[in-house]
């Protein structure tokens, strides 16, 4: 036992050695189980706090089946419906008990069940955590009344004309992706949510076993004890077998364009989208395209100064392309204050992109953006929590921290022949998606 | 009460000094919190917008000597920024840098509050923001927040507290470059600054902070003089107009606990037994969520927590001298929005007569004194809540509460709940389709059956029995109805 717990120091010693090059330098502790489940442990500098994150690599993504859209999402919600031991009575007061703050959330690719509590409460916390994630037990009735809930969460949303702008742009984007649908569902499905009991439990069977799960724990805490307490809980968790068959997306062959109208007053909005390759840390083409959103949009760009700053003609702009397991989408969105400048705005975001072919970017420019993505990225990691939740994105992809200093790496090698080859290859018509909101006629158009 | 605004001046700066509230730690970040006592509640009448405006031209407009895009491309590669956040009292300018960066940072933080631009193109950019803010971000894209604001603004009409942070519409587009020059120079005084900081930054540097800020005028110590809210007779309900959806319900009343106040970690407790946000823990959330389905969630504050919808830990430096009591019930379907609201008064009935039984005490009050430790998890957090805490004259957060709650008993916490609230005399803000429809219900006091789409438990049931024949007992001359175009402007 000591032998393991000092090979366990030197091993992170080591990487601690290697770290003033790595963007993500704190030491921490990957390990498997022999059911497939992942542990990664990150002692922080931070006292008293931990942050529990159990990530499971299914997401909107997953949904497969017509008429299932929103199903991943909703799911997340009935994991707060209990189990035999603990009913969730009994889980809410070992929560309230510990003032836990606790949440989950789900995207395209991954659900995460996250928790913050002090450090004296980690092993009731993995302990109520492993028993729901195994034995969640609810009835119809109950299911049925949380699909109502998700239909408030709809509702709550469905004030934000950015909400239906993506839900649009993604329905016109793609043909057979499952990214075709966002991660909230299909209104239609939504409201069919109640009567799919038994689907709930074939998801549950499906993806809810050690092989689709990462848990991560960061903060006042050591690896070793950490480990024993999750082989505790989670050892006889049994592995499952099931994989999705999550379709490709056939080649897009013509641009596409749609419009929304939107029904009470508010400016236009304007997304400019191209189909994007998956998420890569070792694919110079996935690095460019994320420089190039900061390049081209960022409050730096020469399009945000001229279109923000100088003519006034847009209050929003910014680009993004994000990770994603799939092919997805480069897009950048714009609010412009002027209904009739839509079309003027829409010609100066292509141009932007076109002359990313032709014209290297200068390269101080280039250097300035990866300066700042270093700083940016240590900033973020303020406490243990922050850290916990950057990690669980990346370990959603890759099921590894160590994907970010890849990636991290790789940006510093991107030249401005990069952004340019891969403008060339990415943004063109065919991969092309435009959709423009704006105010119904009758609902009395933009102001301001 | 008084006692309080005593305690507060006995801690108050020095004559045209500003106070320092240091934090210094090992840290590669460096923190900056500076901030100022003046805000929104400070805007002259019909210039409505001047402490927003002003704040606004100071961090994201340019400097005397360098151009906003000459600060964004400086500011660039430390992915350094300079955020401001305007509330009645409190004007804050908040940012971080790695430690590699302070100095270069620092140059432009202190250059853009002690030596602004005024430039006429910032100008007109920043106002349209702000305007843009009010007629779209909230009036047209975010009921729940649009239901919050119109409720402070309902409280306190006729109040320096009675418009938007941001300001008004017209009094936005009133302002001239000469009321925000104004607005600057009565304000930004060294009486009115507290100059925040953490992290690792060398012990020189903080000096050098304290000298270079010498340089605004010393300005007199002291705090706005604020009026009561005028009194509720009756309930006076607010029905906001627009096409949606759904319905959004925000309601309360003016209260005077505050932190410092005897009871407010009395009535700290009751609101995260009541409500606590974005948790599951509240009884509002369990009956009206989880045994019902009604919505997504439903809680309940003692202090002001704008973006609610966006973030589970409130924005430090949102101090106020007063505060409300306020109910937030998520959107509901249109079906079901007049038995939701019946349900949130008989919850709130039952909460005020009944209190809180001794188990679900311990656990509220066990919940409320580790949740600090997460609110506190951040050290722009801890600065943040150490400059609120010199504000309110109590010692550091988590030593305040730890040391009233380990005190507290539940009986304590049941006659604060008495004290300070109730069920009528409030103000209803109500945000739907069809507002007349629904006052007409509203007013007819007919019952509104629930229907599910599963059995319920007969507990459940037989609730539902009492509050569907609920009497809100509101009066048709205490309901307006406006159009949501007409808010805010």
């Amino acid at each position: 036992m000591r032998l393991a717990i000092l090979g366990l120091c030197a091993a992170l010693l080591a990487t601690a050695a290697d770290a003033p090059r790595k963007v993500f330098s704190l030491a921490y502790d990957q390990h498997d189980f022999p059911n497939g489940l992942r542990l990664i442990t990150v002692p922080t500098e931070f006292p008293n706090v931990v942050a529990l994150y159990i990530v499971v690599q299914t997401g909107s993504r997953n949904e497969v089946e017509p008429g299932k859209s929103g199903f991943a999402h909703f799911f997340e919600h009935m994991m707060f419906r209990g189990t035999k031991n603990y009913p969730p009575e009994k889980y809410e007061a070992v929560k309230a008990n510990a003032g836990v703050a606790s949440n989950a959330y789900t995207s395209d690719d991954l659900t995460v069940y996250h928790m913050t509590f002090s450090k004296e409460d980690l092993p009731k916390m993995l302990e109520i955590e492993a028993d729901r994630f195994q034995n969640l037990e609810y009835s119809e009735a109950v299911f049925r009344t949380e699909a109502l809930a998700v239909l408030g969460e709809y509702n709550k949303n469905s004030a934000s004309p950015n909400v239906k702008l993506f839900e649009v742009l993604r329905e016109t984007a793609f043909d057979k992706s499952t990214y075709k649908h966002t991660t909230m569902g299909f209104l239609k499905d939504i409201q069919d949510m109640p009567n799919q009991f038994q689907y709930s439990r074939e998801f549950f069977n499906r993806y809810y076993r050690p092989e689709y799960v990462t848990i991560i724990v960061a903060g006042d805490v050591k690896p070793e004890p950490v480990r024993a307490l999750v082989a505790k809980y989670f050892g006889n968790w049994k592995r499952g077998s099931y994989r999705a068959a999550i379709p490709g997306e056939p080649p897009q062959t013509a641009p596409r364009e749609a419009k929304v109208d939107w029904p009470s007053p508010t400016l236009p909005w304007l997304a400019v989208a191209f189909k994007s390759p998956a998420y890569s840390d070792a694919n110079r083409e996935v690095a460019a395209l994320d420089l190039i959103a900061y390049l081209g949009f960022a409050p730096t760009s020469d399009l945000y100064q001229k279109l923000v700053i100088k003519e006034q003609k847009v209050d929003l702009l910014y680009a993004s392309n994000p990770d994603r397991v799939d092919p997805y989408l480069f897009t950048v969105m714009a609010r412009i204050k002027n209904p009739k400048d839509v079309d003027y705005v829409k010609g100066e975001i292509l141009g932007t992109l076109a002359s990313l072919k032709d014209n290297p970017v200068p390269a101080e420019r280039l250097e300035a953006l990866k300066k700042h993505l270093r700083y940016s990225f240590a900033l973020r990691l303020d406490n243990s929590e922050a850290i916990a939740a950057t990690l669980a994105r990346f370990v959603a992809l890759t099921r590894t921290p160590e994907t970010i200093n890849r990636k991290y790496e790789l940006y510093t090698k991107i030249t401005p022949e990069d952004i340019r080859a891969a403008a060339r290859k990415y943004f063109v018509d065919n991969a092309r998606t435009i959709v423009t909101l704006a105010s119904a006629p009758a609902a009395g158009g933009g102001q301001q | 009460m008084k006692l309080a605004a005593m305690m507060l001046l006995a801690g108050a700066a020095a004559w045209g000094k500003p106070e320092v509230v240091a934090l210094p730690g090992k840290s590669p970040i460096v923190n900056f919190r500076f901030v100022l006592r003046a805000g929104a509640a400070s805007d002259p009448a019909g210039k409505q917008g001047a402490a927003a405006l002003t704040a606004s031209m100071l961090a994201q407009g340019g400097t005397r000597t360098k151009t906003y895009k000459e600060i964004v491309d400086a500011l660039f590669p430390m992915a350094a920024s300079i955020s401001m956040q305007v509330d009645k009292e409190m004007i804050v300018f908040s940012g971080a840098t790695h430690i590699d960066n302070l100095e270069s940072y620092y140059q432009i933080f202190r250059e853009a509050l002690l030596d602004p631009g005024w430039r006429e193109d910032d100008l007109k950019r920043l106002r349209d923001n702000l305007i843009n803010y009010l007629r779209v971000s909230l009036r047209g894209n975010n009921d729940e927040e649009l239901g919050k604001e119109v409720l402070y603004n309902e409280i306190y009409r006729g109040h320096p507290y009675g418009w938007n942070n941001a300001g008004t519409v017209s009094g936005l587009q009133s302002l001239t470059m000469d009321d925000l020059k104004k607005f600057y120079r009565e304000h930004f005084t060294q009486a009115n600054l507290i100059i925040g900081l953490a992290g690792g930054y060398p012990p020189a540097f903080l000096e050098k902070v304290k000298k270079d800020f010498e340089a605004l005028p010393a300005g007199a110590p002291g705090r706005m003089k604020l009026p009561a809210p005028e009194a509720l007779h009756e309930t006076r309900v607010v029905m906001v107009e627009k096409k949606t959806r759904s319905v959004a319900y925000s309601f309360g009343y003016p209260i005077e606990v505050r932190r410092g106040h005897p009871d407010f970690p009395a009535l700290l407790v009751a609101q995260s037994y009541l409500g606590q946000h974005r948790q599951s823990v509240g009884r509002l959330y369990q009956r009206m969520r989880e045994a019902r389905g009604l919505n997504y969630g439903d809680y309940a504050y003692i202090e002001y927590f704008p973006r609610g919808m966006f973030q589970f830990e409130p924005d430090p430096n949102l101090a106020r001298q007063q505060q409300i009591f306020q109910i937030w019930i998520r959107p509901v379907e249109p079906a079901t929005a007049h038995f939701a609201l019946r349900l949130a008064m008989f919850e709130l009935d039952r909460f005020v007569r009944e209190g809180l039984s001794e188990e679900a005490f311990q656990k509220a009050r066990n919940f409320v004194s580790r949740y600090v430790n997460l609110l506190l998890k951040t050290k722009d957090a801890e600065l943040g809540y150490a400059i609120d805490s010199r504000w309110y004259g109590v010692p550091d957060y988590q030593s305040y509460l730890r040391g009233a709650l380990a005190k507290l008993t539940r009986e304590q916490v049941n006659a604060a709940i008495r004290r300070h609230l109730r069920t009528d005399r409030m103000v209803l803000v109500v945000v739907a389709q069809n507002c007349e429809e629904l006052k007409q219900k509203f007013l007819s006091e007919a019952p509104s059956p629930m229907t599910y789409n599963s059995p319920k438990p007969e507990d459940v049931l037989n609730e539902d029995k009492i509050v569907e024949k609920l009497k809100l007992g509101l009066k048709a001359e205490n309901i307006r109805i406006i159009p949501v175009e007409k808010i805010f402007e």
